[in-house]
């Protein structure tokens, strides 16, 4: 258990309220594109129209000539400063700007720079491109035909095909699936869905020449590593690159790539020597950035006729598009998707994962949350849907039968993970209890008879996030740690610094608790500050729900590294050892007398005023923090869902989402963050897809067709908890921004399926739009 | 984006009439909203131009028009044309097949099914606003087409090469496709 501190310190478990809100909910943010410098220019791209062409010629003279137009930038120029293509985050390369052809629609071909926005865009209208068109590849079951068009012509290896990687035993599976009584499978389609954060990417870049020093303000939720990147890329020394990551409107993995924006700015104002400005339209940033999922997955469950699981096997095709610019740890090409096994005691299982070319545009893995965990999760949670089914068990009492036992944590699963905690059996009773699941089932059956469509769908996932241990996670080499400096000034008021960056996650807010709950300085008196190269410590950044497992636990440390220190200084003071002294939060006393103590701040002050001999000045500390392990959180929800039958629309009556994410730092910003993360589950539950046609087009590629949920279709959440801390976390956190996203789709389509499982239906795949369900309805001859 | 739209009207017109106008491109030309014919290649292919607003930017497609089946006989037509925007923005083909039934009454039916490809900024804007779009032109084309019939039949083909021709506005297509959304459920396009 966590020690409370009191109001007045605010450290952890007290929902204090964000510190951040006081200038967002005043409109006060400073976002990339509140960044306005003097000269200051404006860039926008030309895109292809085209999934898949040859390009002929782009003539630019015609857009040169409109006045106001600074620069026209194309591939072929910046083929001649070797930049025509960057390296993405996944070992592969990226074209900037296009040479040759082009691979997607949306796909950057030319970069237009003048003295104002609207000039640029016009002038981005006159750019003649010729294109000839070639034959385009969208559906990646067909990547691998003999006849599919190949792709990239620019790889050594002629093929479209990207990456295999496999993990578990095929062999021990095999065995077990030819003598299994019961088999059960699915196949699930994970669309592709976009992150659509409220704020598009942007940068502001400015190189000046006086000082020999490049700024760039940009839309990054990695600015240590970007930094180094542009370093290593552009060949600039990284002391004379500043990135500054300012407020973040939201990222949920879109803001971890570099894009060709970002280079074509920075190219700019190397070449006009002015600060450039470019910031993506919301049609730019749903067809041309990050995307998330396209998992095209199989998995099938061997199991006894009593309902134990024997093994899992899993085989999936996944869509990268034209370029593998997927964010994901080195050594794991299709993220952390072998945590398929889920909460489950499987004694043996194997997954494969293939990766595609095809005519869309680049992303994957860690874009609208996640490391693949997304997708693994509904993928087991789905099919332990579909086994219930088959052997006609109620899907609350399988999982029950099958859940990993709280007693074997530290658990190691057959795909190679070790769970660190859990205990799934009592987060699935909460959640039941709480919705009244017997009682439910019963309204189901009396439902059926009067031919009504009632469904319940569980959902009972395992997270895995916090990457990750240096040993087996990286990103470019380097390697995932993160970092905290916490500085304690003379009057007791401190700043700390990390090296995640938050998006909207409360982090001023949450650190400073941290700091609060391990020094007793109250929350209140501590500022937090990400983003700055020039000021934080290096670190990877925040996505995949890190930065408490990471930076979070870094915090603690440099503050426990403080406190060690400012025991020393107490002792000085209190003329006594050491060993004599107890810690409360906020201060050192004498053991048996706590009238002789020392506050924190008076500790502070005498750092800078009064210092030990043999003591350095002042009180400050950094750690850069390995963590020893992934973090596992976990959970269960449960959605009641009603069924129209005329217009096929589901109306989610009831959602109970019980989380476990460890201890809890401030209970309010993890209930906000569980909201949003189930609101984002319902969108791609129910609502979103990018799709293409047949020639490559987005059809979703504005708000028009890609759809936001809005408070009128959410419904209302019930959260609860149940509290398993992390053994190895220093605070026994584990991170929760992503267990909503990762847990919430299978909720939603399992109580779909159920609602209509005695019409013989085992799978929709999602989107589940009133269309699809009503196209159900009709088959089924039970349509209103 | 391929659409498939079939449209089908009556001309109180005999069937020679009608097939006279039908099997000229040059003279069909004239009847679609914003298109022209620039240049007869052989007997069967043409060159033409057509020009689709869209806000402030205007999409000029150029291409070639062909003739793939003429059954004078049958009274059938089969037309296929494919253009390029001149700034690359995009690119369009359509299938049409026309044809002719005499009816009982002295008129005639026009069966049209044409099969569209739209690739770029067009495409982008969704099936369901294209699917209206084509809906609109095909109103003013049925509307031309009609005046077309009523003019005397040897009267020139009015449209020299290079004249300028008004292009349709999709933004005022637009609305109208949006006004035309909630008018209706959308048609079922695949």
């Amino acid at each position: 258990m966590i020690h409370k501190t009191s109001p007045e310190i605010g450290g952890m478990g007290h929902s204090i309220k964000r510190k951040e809100d006081l200038r967002f909910i005043q409109g006060k943010g400073n976002y990339v594109d509140d960044v306005n410098l003097p000269g200051m220019v404006y860039g926008q791209l030309v895109r292809s129209p085209y999934a898949h062409a040859r390009l002929k010629s782009v003539n630019t003279e015609k857009a040169k000539k409109l006045p106001g137009v600074l620069a026209v930038i194309t591939g072929e120029d910046l083929a001649k400063a070797n930049l025509a293509w960057m390296p993405t985050l996944s070992y592969d390369k990226q074209m900037v700007l296009a040479t040759g052809k082009v691979l997607f629609q949306s796909q950057e071909v030319a970069f237009v720079v003048a003295e104002d926005r609207y000039t640029a865009a016009d002038a981005a209208e006159l750019v003649e491109v010729e294109y000839e068109e070639l034959p385009v590849l969208v559906d990646p079951h067909k990547a691998l035909d003999p006849d599919a068009p190949l792709l990239r012509e620019d790889r050594e290896q002629k093929n479209n095909h990207i990456f295999h990687w496999e993990v578990g035993d095929r062999q021990a599976t095999e065995q077990v699936f030819q003598k299994a009584a019961v088999k059960a499978s699915v196949h699930a389609f994970f669309p592709r869905c976009h992150p659509a954060p409220l704020e598009t990417c942007g940068c502001v870049a400015d190189f000046s020449r006086a000082t020999g020093r490049l700024t760039v303000y940009m839309t990054s939720q990695a600015p240590h590593a970007h930094r180094t990147v542009f370093a290593l890329v552009g060949g600039i020394p990284e002391n004379n690159i500043r990135v500054i990551s300012p407020d973040i409107g939201g990222g949920f993995g879109n803001k971890v790539p570099i894009y060709p924006g970002y280079v074509c700015a920075i190219v700019a104002s190397l070449t006009l020597g002015v600060p450039v400005k470019w910031i993506e339209t919301r049609s730019e940033n749903l067809q041309s950035t990050g995307f998330a999922r396209d998992y095209h997955m199989t998995a099938e469950i061997a199991a006894d006729r009593e309902g134990k699981m024997q093994a899992l096997r899993v085989k999936t095709l996944a869509d990268h598009g034209a370029f593998n610019a997927a964010a994901q740890p080195t050594k794991f090409p299709a993220g952390l998707f072998s945590i398929c096994t889920g909460s489950y005691d499987y004694p043996t299982a194997f997954c494969e994962v293939d990766g595609v070319y095809t005519n869309k545009a680049p992303g994957g893995i860690a874009y609208l949350c996640s490391f693949r965990v997304t997708e693994a999760a509904y993928l087991i949670e789905r099919a332990v849907d579909v086994l219930a089914l088959d052997l006609k068990m109620d899907p609350a009492e399988l999982r029950r039968k099958n859940f990993i036992p709280a007693s074997k944590f530290p658990y190691k699963s057959s795909l190679g993970w070790t769970y660190d905690s859990g205990n799934y059996e009592a987060a699935m009773k909460v959640a039941l209890d709480k919705i009244g699941y017997q009682q439910l089932r019963k309204e189901q059956e009396e439902k059926r008879k009067k031919g009504e469509l009632m469904g319940i769908g569980i959902s009972s996932f395992t997270e895995i996030v916090g990457a990750g241990p240096a040993h087996s996670f990286d990103i470019l080499g380097i390697k995932m740690f993160d970092s905290c400096e916490i500085r304690i000034h003379p009057t007791g008021k401190a700043m700390a610094r990390m090296g995640t960056k938050s998006q909207g996650q409360g982090h001023e807010t949450t650190y400073a608790q941290i700091v609060a709950q391990e020094l007793g300085i109250p929350a209140a008196d501590v500022t937090i500050e990400e983003g700055d190269t020039d000021t934080a410590p290096y670190g990877l950044g925040t996505y995949a729900s890190r930065s408490t497992p990471t930076s979070g636990a870094a915090t603690a440390i440099a503050a426990r590294k403080i406190r060690d220190k400012a025991k020393k200084i107490a002792a000085y003071l209190l003329e006594c050892n050491e060993a004599d002294l107890e810690w409360e939060p906020g201060k050192f006393y004498v053991k048996g007398t706590p009238s002789k103590s020392k506050t924190i701040q008076e500790i502070a002050f005498a750092a800078y005023t009064n210092i030990p001999p043999g003591l350095e000045a002042g009180l400050e500390a950094v750690d850069y923090y390995d963590p020893p392990n992934l973090t596992f959180p976990f959970g269960t929800y449960v959605c009641v869902v009603d069924i129209d039958k005329g217009t096929g629309e589901v109306k989610v009556r009831r959602f109970v989402a019980v989380d476990d994410c460890g201890n809890i730092i401030n209970p309010m910003i993890v209930e906000g963050q569980i909201h949003g993360g189930l609101t984002e589950g319902l969108a791609i539950a129910f609502m979103q897809q990018i799709d293409y046609d047949e020639s490559g087009n987005i059809q979703g590629g504005s708000f028009m067709d890609y759809l936001l949920p809005t408070a009128v279709e959410t419904p209302h959440w019930e959260t609860d908890k149940t509290c398993t801390p992390s053994p190895h976390h220093p605070f026994g956190a584990k991170g929760v921004g992503e267990s909503p996203n990762v847990g919430s789709p299978a909720a939603f389509v399992n109580a779909v399926v159920d609602a209509l499982s005695h019409l013989g239906v085992k799978h929709i795949d999602m989107p589940i739009t009133p269309w699809k369900v009503w196209k159900v309805l009709q088959e089924k001859g039970v349509a209103a | 984006m391929a659409l498939k739209i079939e449209k089908t009207f009556e001309v109180q017109e005999p069937i020679d009439k009608v097939w006279d106008v039908l099997s000229d491109p040059r003279k069909v030309a004239t009847c679609v909203p914003g298109a022209q014919i620039t240049e007869q290649v052989d007997e069967k292919t043409y060159k033409g131009a057509i020009k689709v607003k869209v806000g402030p930017s205007v999409t000029d497609y150029t291409g070639e028009v062909q003739i793939v089946r003429l059954d004078a006989q049958n009274h059938e037509i089969e037309i296929l044309g494919k253009g390029q925007d001149v700034r690359g923005r995009g690119s369009a083909s359509m299938k049409m097949t026309g044809r002719l039934r005499a009816l009982p009454n002295g008129g005639t039916e026009v069966i049209s099914v044409s099969e569209i490809g739209v690739v770029g900024i067009l495409a982008q804007m969704g099936s369901r606003v294209i699917t209206e779009v084509s809906n609109i032109m095909f109103g003013e084309f049925t509307k031309n087409f009609l005046a077309r019939l009523h003019e005397p039949s040897d009267q020139p083909v009015e449209q020299a090469a290079g004249a300028e021709v008004t292009p349709i506005k999709a933004t005022s297509v637009a609305w109208q496709a949006t006004k035309g959304l909630f008018r209706k459920k959308p048609e079922n396009v695949s």
